[in-house]
């Protein structure tokens, strides 16, 4: 194993292990455990076709669980080194920064997807038993779009990580995603009806925000219906790690620009 | 051989000159003591000296590299003065992440922490999360972690804050024991008296410019020329009782 994967690999399991030792994942389990199985155990009012509204609740609370998991992550990786100077003897050591934030991002992705995965097979185990479909390959994509998702919020938790407070950091990129989840897609008609500046804004904003309505396959999980082409699927997930590099590149001259 | 040269540093944050013009050198196999009192510039010169960020002037070189580059810094262990390390792991795992970043084999990394955690006094302690331990046990920690890549330069800062008398004892005796073996010390330290006892030369530091460096040998022994007496001199504090040979102890609280 050559020298710079064993650093990235070192850092990625600095995160992963915090994130298990600091028990945050476990309520985030808890509370899903809590909220999901009686949302699929039950069946609403005694209609059968609400279970539709059911699963759509408790994919909602998957996409919300799993981007509190994913920004809580990626929010604290660098504000606690630099709290308890931890980031001294880590840059002492013969590694370069960009495979510092490299190692962190990784450590965090791999975290929160490896939370998110819990989350899949619960909901596609408790959706197998009501409805005796295992798994879908439309459920498949929409878990593999969902890694995408996670890269690109982790990837500006990160750098948000390096210029903001963790709580600022949580604020801004929940707002943001959250705001491009729901409305990304009819920003450039919100623009149009805008006067200027308003108009200027969602336009930018429009341009150079992260699309995360991109990979939200909820509405074809929900309704079974058919699954997309792989390469629609290949192709938003370029659109994840291109947006996620750019996030990198800028946290890394952020990074470079540190005042320690 | 000079294992850490410094020639004409300057450093500027804002209209604060942390370091001006200081130009020093560090011979290797010799423990260096890096005095002066707070804000004199010394942890600026050892962050330069480990590359955090570039002088704005002069030329600063380890091992005859510049620090900025990784590689310089695999011969360099670095002590902080006081590290609150990762309190979800043990201290164990600290030494495997930090010998991760050093890109060392998973063998040699548990083979030297074994050593380290036994040489540092933690082997008890050797399964308690870090959050448990108390600031002399993490100054401990901090100093295997320094130690776990057998640096031929090692830097540490302030090392003795919150160390128990035997520490101490232990951290001098170290230290010694790593001199023996031909590694080179650098260390800032506010104790006086420590750093008559082992440093082979000492600078101090005020205000960010050198105002002196000279071998202790050459002044410690006499009760009218310790250290204390040279630091207290340099630093303008006592300059007119230093001079005229005032009796050791006298002017000590």
């Amino acid at each position: 194993m050559s020298p710079r994967v064993c650093q990235i690999k070192a850092l990625a399991r600095l995160s992963v292990l915090e994130l298990y030792r600091r028990k945050d994942l476990i309520v985030v389990f808890v509370l899903c455990a809590v909220i999901l199985l009686p949302l699929m155990v039950f069946t609403p009012f005694g209609v059968s076709g609400a279970s539709r509204y059911v699963n759509e609740m408790a994919l909602l609370l998957v996409w919300l669980f799993s981007l509190v998991i994913g920004l809580g992550v990626s929010a604290r990786l660098f504000p606690p080194e630099f709290e308890s100077r931890t980031i001294y003897p880590m840059l002492s050591k013969p590694v370069a920064r960009g495979t510092i934030l490299v190692g962190k991002y990784a450590g965090a992705l791999a975290a929160s997807v490896s939370a998110l995965a819990v989350f899949y097979v619960a909901y596609g185990l408790l959706a197998g038993v009501r409805q005796g479909v295992w798994f879908p390959a439309v459920l498949v994509q929409a878990f593999v779009l969902h890694i995408g998702f996670l890269a690109v919020v982790t990837a500006l938790g990160l750098l948000g990580s390096l210029v903001l407070t963790p709580s600022a950091n949580l604020t801004m990129m929940g707002l943001t995603v959250t705001g491009m989840l729901f409305f990304g897609q009819r920003l450039p008609a919100l623009a149009a009806a805008q006067a200027w500046p308003g108009r200027t804004v969602l336009t930018l904003l429009h341009w150079f925000g992260p699309h995360v309505e991109f990979f939200d396959l909820r509405q074809r999980v929900v309704h079974e219906w058919p699954s997309i082409g792989w390469e629609v699927c290949l192709a938003v997930l370029v659109y994840a790690a291109g947006y996620a590099a750019v996030c990198l590149m800028l946290a890394a001259f952020a990074f470079r620009n540190k005042r320690f | 051989m000079e294992v850490v040269k410094l020639e004409q540093v300057s450093k500027t944050f804002g209209t604060v000159k942390a370091v001006n013009g200081l130009s020093l050198t560090v011979r290797q196999g010799e423990i260096f003591g890096f005095l002066g009192t707070n804000g004199a510039g010394k942890t600026t010169t050892i962050k330069m000296l480990l590359g955090f960020f570039r002088p704005d002037s002069g030329r600063v070189s380890v091992f005859g590299q510049s620090p900025g580059d990784p590689a310089a810094r695999r011969a360099i262990g670095f002590m902080p003065e006081t590290a609150y390390y990762y309190p979800y792991l043990n201290v164990r795992e600290l030494l495997a992440f930090y010998g991760g970043l050093c890109g060392m084999a998973k063998a040699d990394i548990r083979r030297r922490s074994g050593e380290l955690v036994a040489r540092v006094g933690l082997e008890e302690a050797g399964g308690r999360l870090l959050r448990h331990y108390s600031k002399g046990m993490l100054q401990r920690a901090g100093i295997a972690q320094a130690l776990l890549h057998d640096p031929d330069l090692l830097i540490l800062d302030e090392p003795l804050t919150g160390l128990d008398p035997l520490a101490r004892i232990q951290f001098r005796d170290l230290i010694l024991d790593l001199r023996r073996q031909g590694k080179t010390i650098f260390f800032s330290s506010h104790d006086l008296s420590e750093s008559e006892l082992i440093c082979d030369r000492v600078a101090i530091l005020k205000q960010g410019s050198l105002v002196w460096c000279g071998a202790v040998g050459e002044v410690a022994g006499d009760g009218q020329q310790n250290l204390e007496r040279i630091f207290l001199k340099m630093l303008g504090d006592a300059p007119a009782r230093a001079t005229a040979g005032v009796p050791e102890g006298e002017d000590r609280p």
